[in-house]
Formats: C-alpha cells, sequence, structure tokens
C-alpha cells in the first residue's frame, strides 16, 4: 500500500524525517517493501510501500490510518481536516435506497444534479500522483481520493443512466453477463449469490468490486450532469468469494474483503460530498439517504462498545519484561484509547476501527510493539523435556549414516513426476501427480552422476535417497539405493529389519547420535559453483618401488597443478607384481569459460609427466 | 583400495547441525504426514476458508475426486479433525497441532520437513523445500524466552558475532507475530517468522490456554543452508547431483 510522506504530513504536522520514519514504521509498526524519493525542491515527497498484512487491513490501508496509527505511537498531535470541510446547502430528495441483502451492512447514497465533469484540480492530481494512481476525472478522482484518505471505498453512477431514482442492493437472482469498467474490457458473468447494486431494470454494479460499464461517469460527450454517491458496506466473505471466482482485483475489494467498520461510512461521505462541493460549487446537493436511518453507529472511540480487560501483569508475563502500569497507561493515552485502570487492573474500550483487537493476546502486541521488541532482554528457558525424538526422524538419520559408511552418497530429488497415483490440482506443468516410488528418480539421477564421476572423483557413483512416496491412500517413507548393479528400493522399515538396525531411544541431548560428520574433515566450509562446461579426463598407470597413497600422491604432484585441473588426482587402480606396486591415477581437467579440447589441457599435462618421472615412477 | 565413505546432501547436514543444537536446548525432534488435511493445515491454525489470510500461502490442493468424502465445510465449521480436502502442507505448523493433541505442556518440539508451495521458481523459491517448526508451550513461556532461544541458536549456527532483530508482523497462528532478521557477515538476512501461539490455536489442539503459553517459529532450512554456505541457489538442492556434495 503505497502511502505519501507529504499526505501523513498534513495530518501530523510533527512527523519525523522520512529516514527516521522508515525505522519507526519497520520496527514497530508493519514492514517497509520499499521507500522512494518523489520531485525535488519544494515538490518533493517520499512514498513508503507498506506491507500492509490481514490484521491491519481493517485500518492501515488509507492515510488517516497509517497517521492515527503513527501519533498513537510518537505521541504526536493529530489533526484531522475533516471538521474544516464546507458543508453543502442540501435539499430535499426523493431517492429511494432498498436493500434486499443482509449481505449489505450499509448503504449511503446521495443525488448531486448540475455537476460539470472535468480534469481534476492540481493538487488532486499530485495527491494521486504520489501514490502512483492515475488521475481520471474530476469525480472519479474524488471517489478514489476519499478511499485512499479515510479507507472507505466509494462510488459514483451517472445518475441519469438508472432507471429512476431508486437502487436495489440484493444478492443476484440468475446468471447475467456483465460488462465491468477497466481496461481489460472484462465481461463478469454474475451468478446468484453475488451482490450487485441495481435498478429497477438492470445490475449496475458488483457490489465492492467494481462498476459497470453502463452506469459510470462519461468524460465526454453527453457529458454527466447528476450523480449519484454511494458510500456503502458489504459483508466481507461475500465480496471474497466473488472476486476470487471472477479473478477481479480491486482496491475496493481489498478494503471490503479485509471488512470496512460500518461506521466509517459517514465520515467518507463528508469528505465526499465537500470534494464534490469544491471542485463543482454550482452543484446543487440533495439529503443523503442512509440505511441505518436514524440510529447511527456512534464512532466515538470513547463510547465503543467492545472491551477487553487484562492486567500489567498478564502482558509483562507474555512479553518478559517488567512493565508498570504507567508504562501501558501511557501507551493508551497517546492512542486515546478509553480506558479504566486500577492497582494494574485495565478495562480498554477498542474504537471501532481496530476491529482486529478481540482479546488479551492482541493487546500484548499492542504493547510489545509500541515499547519496542529491541527492549526485551533475551532470556534463556529452563527447560527439561521428558520426551524423547520421534522414532521415524532417528531411523532416518541411522539409516543415512550406515549408507554413507557403506559408500553411498545422497541426492534429493522432486515429488512432482509425470504419473501416479495421486494428483495435484494446478501443479507444475506437466508433472501433477505425486511420486509412487523414488526409483524413477533415482535412474536419471543416476545416469547423471555417471556422467559427472570423474569431477566428484568416483570410480563408481553410488546414490540413495530416503523419502516419501504416495499411493492412493497412503504415504510411505522408501529408501532407494542406487549403484553400477541397479536400484534397490524399499520402505525404511525394511532397510532397517534387513541390516538389523536399531536406534537409541531417549537420545535428547546426546549431539554424537545426531552426528553425521562425513569424515571428509571440513566443517562447513563455502560452497563453489560448478562449472557448466564439460570436463576432460586424463589417466596415468605407472610402476612404483614404493607403497603409494592417495594421499602421498597428491602431495607429490600438487604443486604441478595447473588452473584447469579441477580437482585433485584420485587413484583408479592398484595391484602389486613383483615385489613393484602398479597405481592408476586420473586427473579432471575443466574450465569456467569454455569446454576444454585435447591441446587446451596438453601443457599442463605434460608438465605432470615431467614431475612424475623425476619422481622416479616408471609411467606405461 | 579403500572403501570411501560418501556423501551426505548439505541439507542433511545443515539440518543435522541445528537439530543438534536446538535439542541441546530442550528441544525434541516430531515428525507428520507431508499429505495433509485442511483442518490440520489451515482451520486449526485459525486460517478460515474465504479469509484473506489463506492468500498468505500457495496452496496444493488435491484434484478433488480424491479427497476423502466431499469438501465438507460442516466439519470445518465445527472443528472436527481429518476433515476437509487433502493438500500437500504449505508449512510444517500442521505437526505443532498433531503434537499438541497428543501430549500435554510443558514441551519444546522441532519439526524438520518437506513443505510445498504452489509460486513460480527461481533462484530464492522452489515448489518443494524444507522448513524447521519449532515450539515451546509452559507456564510462564514469554517472547524474552523466543528471543533468547533464537539468538543463542544463531550464535551456535553462524557463529559468536550473530545477532537477531524482531519486527512486528502477521501470521494467523500466533500473537503477537514477529519477522526475525539475523546478522551475518555484514548484512541483515530475514529468516523466520515467529510469535506467540494464539490462544485459539492452543483451544483447537485441546490446550488450555489459561494455564499454558509459548512461543512458536517457522525458518527455511533451505534458506538456512544457502546463508551459511553460500549455495546461490535453492534449485540445485532437488537436481539430484551429487556436486552438490561439497561438504
Amino acid at each position: 500500500m503505497k502511502i505519501s510522506y507529504n499526505w501523513l504530513k498534513s495530518y501530523i504536522p510533527q512527523i519525523p524525517d522520512p529516514k527516521e520514519l522508515e525505522r519507526v514504521l519497520t520496527f514497530h509498526v508493519t514492514e517497509i517493501e520499499s521507500l522512494d524519493k518523489l520531485g525535488t525542491g519544494v515538490n518533493e515527497d517520499w512514498v513508503f510501500d507498506l506491507k500492509i498484512l490481514p490484521d491491519r487491513a481493517g485500518d492501515l490501508l488509507c492515510h488517516l490510518g497509517v497517521a492515527r496509527e503513527l501519533s498513537g505511537l510518537l505521541g504526536l498531535s493529530f489533526t484531522d481536516p475533516t471538521p474544516q470541510y464546507k458543508i453543502p446547502e442540501s435539499h430535499p430528495t426523493k431517492l429511494e435506497i432498498d436493500i434486499q441483502t443482509n449481505k449489505c451492512r450499509r448503504y449511503m447514497g446521495r443525488i448531486i444534479r448540475n455537476v460539470t465533469v472535468g480534469p481534476s484540480p492540481e493538487w488532486v492530481v499530485t495527491h494521486l500522483a504520489s501514490i502512483g494512481q492515475r488521475s481520471i476525472n474530476n469525480i472519479v478522482d474524488a471517489s478514489n481520493l476519499v478511499m485512499f484518505n479515510c479507507g472507505q471505498p466509494t462510488h459514483a453512477f451517472d445518475l441519469k443512466k438508472l432507471a429512476s431514482e431508486k437502487i436495489i442492493i440484493k444478492e443476484a437472482d440468475t446468471e447475467i453477463d456483465f460488462p465491468v469498467v477497466g481496461s481489460e474490457n472484462i465481461v463478469a458473468k454474475v451468478k446468484p449469490g453475488d451482490i450487485v447494486i441495481a435498478d429497477t431494470d438492470n445490475i449496475l454494479a458488483l457490489a465492492g468490486i467494481k462498476g459497470g460499464t453502463n452506469s459510470g461517469i462519461n468524460i465526454d460527450a453527453p457529458y454527466t450532469t447528476d450523480i449519484l454517491l454511494e458510500v456503502a458496506n458489504f459483508d466481507p466473505t461475500t465480496v471474497r468469494k466473488t472476486g476470487q471466482r471472477l479473478s477481479l482485483l480491486s482496491d475496493a475489494r481489498k478494503r471490503f474483503e479485509n471488512s470496512v467498520p460500518v461506521e466509517l461510512a459517514e465520515y467518507a461521505m463528508r469528505e465526499f460530498s465537500a470534494l464534490i462541493l469544491e471542485m463543482c460549487p454550482d452543484a446543487v446537493f440533495e439529503d443523503l439517504i442512509d440505511s441505518f436511518g436514524s440510529v447511527i453507529p456512534d464512532s466515538d472511540p470513547e463510547s465503543s462498545k467492545k472491551q477487553v480487560s487484562f492486567t500489567t501483569d498478564i502482558i509483562s508475563e507474555h512479553l518478559g519484561v517488567t512493565l508498570t502500569p504507567a508504562d501501558i497507561a501511557t501507551i493508551l493515552q497517546n492512542y486515546k484509547y478509553s480506558y479504566a485502570e486500577e492497582n494494574g487492573n485495565f478495562i480498554v474500550h477498542i474504537p471501532y476501527y481496530r476491529q482486529d483487537i478481540q482479546g488479551i493476546h492482541d493487546m500484548v502486541e499492542e504493547i510489545g510493539r509500541v515499547y519496542g521488541y529491541d527492549r526485551i532482554t533475551p532470556t534463556l528457558p529452563l527447560f527439561q523435556s521428558g520426551s524423547t525424538h520421534d522414532e521415524t526422524y532417528l531411523k532416518i538419520q541411522a539409516v543415512k549414516k550406515d549408507l554413507m559408511q557403506k559408500g553411498y552418497s545422497e541426492v534429493m530429488n522432486y515429488t512432482f513426476t509425470k504419473k501416479g497415483e495421486v494428483q495435484v490440482a494446478r501443479g507444475p506443468k506437466g508433472k501433477e501427480f505425486l511420486r509412487t516410488n523414488l526409483t524413477d528418480g533415482m535412474r536419471e539421477s543416476f545416469e547423471k552422476n555417471k556422467l559427472n564421476a570423474p569431477l566428484l572423483g568416483l570410480l563408481d557413483v553410488q546414490l540413495f535417497e530416503i523419502g516419501t512416496i504416495f499411493k492412493k491412500d497412503k504415504e510411505e517413507i522408501h529408501v532407494a539405493l542406487a549403484n553400477k548393479k541397479g536400484i534397490e528400493e524399499m520402505t525404511l522399515i525394511e532397510y532397517f529389519i534387513k541390516n538389523n538396525m536399531s536406534v537409541m531411544p531417549d537420545s535428547i541431548r546426546h549431539p554424537e547420535n545426531f552426528s553425521l560428520d562425513s569424515g571428509s574433515g571440513s566443517g562447513m566450509t563455502q560452497f563453489v559453483m560448478w562449472s557448466p562446461y564439460p570436463s576432460i579426463t586424463r589417466d596415468v598407470s605407472f610402476w612404483s618401488d614404493a607403497e603409494l597413497t592417495e594421499e602421498n600422491f597428491v602431495s607429490i604432484v600438487g604443486s604441478s597443478l595447473g588452473s584447469l585441473s579441477i580437482r585433485t588426482p584420485y587413484m583408479i587402480d592398484q595391484f602389486q607384481k613383483d615385489g613393484r606396486h602398479s597405481y592408476a591415477f586420473r586427473f579432471v581437467f575443466q574450465s569456467y569459460e569454455k569446454t576444454l579440447t585435447d591441446s587446451d589441457v596438453e601443457g599442463e599435462w605434460l608438465k605432470i609427466l615431467d614431475v612424475l618421472k623425476k619422481e622416479g615412477f616408471e609411467i606405461r | 583400495m579403500e572403501l570411501k565413505k560418501g556423501t551426505l546432501h548439505p541439507l542433511t547436514l545443515v539440518t543435522d547441525e541445528i537439530v543438534g543444537i536446538l535439542s541441546c536446548m530442550g528441544f525434541v525432534v516430531a515428525t507428520g504426514p507431508e499429505l495433509e488435511d485442511e483442518w490440520h493445515n489451515f482451520d486449526a491454525l485459525n486460517v478460515p476458508k474465504d479469509h484473506p489470510a489463506r492468500d498468505m500461502q500457495d496452496t496444493f490442493w488435491l484434484k478433488p475426486s480424491q479427497s476423502d468424502g466431499s469438501p465438507d465445510q460442516a466439519s470445518l465449521d465445527v472443528g472436527i479433525k481429518n476433515s476437509g480436502r487433502k493438500v500437500l502442507r504449505t508449512h510444517t505448523s500442521p505437526v505443532q497441532i498433531r503434537y499438541m493433541q497428543k501430549h500435554t505442556p510443558p514441551y519444546a518440539i522441532i519439526v524438520p520437513g518437506k513443505v510445498f508451495r504452489n509460486e513460480s521458481t527461481d533462484a530464492g523459491h522452489e515448489m518443494q523445500f524444507h522448513q524447521l517448526e519449532g515450539l515451546m508451550l509452559g507456564k510462564d513461556i514469554s517472547v524474552a524466552h523466543l528471543k533468547g532461544v533464537l539468538l543463542e541458536f544463531f550464535k551456535q549456527f553462524l557463529g559468536p558475532d550473530a545477532d537477531i532483530r524482531m519486527r512486528p508482523s502477521f501470521f494467523p497462528f500466533v500473537e503477537p507475530g514477529f519477522e526475525v532478521d539475523v546478522f551475518h557477515n555484514g548484512k541483515w538476512f530475514e529468516v523466520l517468522g515467529a510469535g506467540m501461539v494464539h490462544p485459539q490455536v492452543l483451544k483447537n489442539a485441546g490446550v488450555d490456554s489459561n494455564v499454558w503459553q509459548g512461543f512458536a517459529f517457522g525458518f527455511g532450512l533451505d534458506r538456512l543452508m544457502m546463508i551459511k554456505t553460500g549455495i546461490p541457489d535453492v534449485r540445485l538442492s532437488y537436481l539430484g547431483d551429487l556436486r552438490l556434495n561439497q561438504f
């Protein structure tokens, strides 16, 4: 959600500078996806892209909400411009609102006649541009401005396109194709259950999501002159379901599906009206109709019906810090929450715009994030658990160790395959099934690794995998081994029994039971990406009078290895005859830049042979 | 010629080291199925159907004809376990629920396991990867303890210069919720989500939230492996290529 620094500043004159604001938001409110500077000099602004998650989508998807949060967080004075709006003179109306579904939680409608549709004033264009929104025309812009300002989505219909001055809100009763506004010329397939705004003849809009092309404001002749403002509230689940099914995204939908508080409509209608008045001073306003009639919900935070009770101790215990009642009281006062406190026992009235605060756990977060998580001292818990590790896990570790000792190396393959007994919906292209065996994956893997055997310093490739396979009605953990003789697969239990293995129960805090030290001697060092180019191998066989280990050999030739030697040489054969030792070693060459040719390695190869001759080996 | 020992997948070595460190701190390993049911993967964890919170994870649902019985919203509504559609688990968190249903606190568990997300793949994202879940419940387990455990863990895993910082965030199954970053080699890395287990989740699993409280955390094992070893691309893990086994 894009938020303009200057826009926030109009609410909070003492707002910290952008960098400090970035820090404050990140560590006390929410993650910032990006922060960009816009314009220069007197036109300079900063745009924060805030990652607003579902819990705060009810109040922070607008500048007013973010400003209010910051004012509470930092204890800064907050100036709400609404009382300064001009209230238009209002005339009697014949507008009728007929709500036929309880999925519409509130509907406010207002007719305005004699508007002049045209370009918006500069300040409106700038405001919208600062958050990446295009200016369309003064009426549509006003509608968007209200939404980005206070979080209440609004809409404007061309009144003359309505069959009569009667608006009906209902659930669609038949399937019907409905073209909606937008650059992609989408025709929505409306189904029964979708909430729609309609006149006596036709559907005019998909409630809370998008207006129809049949009812929107005209920017060309014939120009719209009379409009109907809509500030309404719809059931979050229904809006989301309809929007999901039709794959229709909109800023309005995003807010409604996270639940807009019904109390917000009044404020928004006042703002919407004032904006239209400013841009169309000759417009004639009629009285607004509110489905709530005379029973307007009280948006005064002081008289909120929702309360949460908690003690200072409970908050302290959950956070692991010692707070005083005064610590908590200060926070509540800064946020202007109405509360009562006695001996550390608090009762807090939750304002209507914080639908996410339901209980003590939510207040732990409210207090904790303001207090600052950095101020909580890390403490190790004294924990003695009597439990034992899961046996399956211990078995897997034991088998991995066993196979490693026997010379097998581990691979991990994909669960998704071309064929199987269990299928996923919308899986990876061409691989929509879950594997029924490990063998198929192992076969591919084996061939691949055989080609790379020289690079790996292996004469024979031996692989294993331990993983889950999926049969029609169950999943099983299997072990698969592959070597030049073929591939063997069995269940984990079968391997265990076949090899007379056992696990130590009760192996908590015994790191050696987990030690899978691969014996290579290296602790984790850094990974080196392999070259995409093929390698060349050269083998040398020779007689040696003395016995020779691979280690000896490597230290003898080490210094003569050139830059194209991609690994240390390794032994591929040895035997004794008539008291003499015969050895064969393999050298591997590879470049990171290209495919090597024989002539590329010749120079280095001759150098190596030279060193061997000087050492006294009789090369065959 | 002597038999050469084989090599293990770096993910196994990293997981092994992590499990070792955490088990010394009191955590025991628990495991669960890769193919879960909707209730364990979502509803029990306070992620109801038709709620924006479900958008936070891209899911592999099984094709409808293969579910056990009907989609069964009614069963989900009243919290009947093993209900709803089958799904490849999107996180290891369902095992928390399974463990809580069968054991009485206090306990601390870790759950290493394979998880599945229906996302486009790139160097940082794969459709299958591994996570490790942690859960500690007791009479007075707090955010301070969560910080303590994580800081000590990272100092052992990445080195004494490692540091952590916590930022407010949201996951439906915890409240408060945090993102935790770790400082390593001069940079901050986002590595895990955490929080205090949500009372509704405790209730769903049959734990009395008036008596027990505690934290949960989850991180990507592949990500920690990449941070520690410098392996640049998560997809390399699942190619079945032994050139990966460099340790």
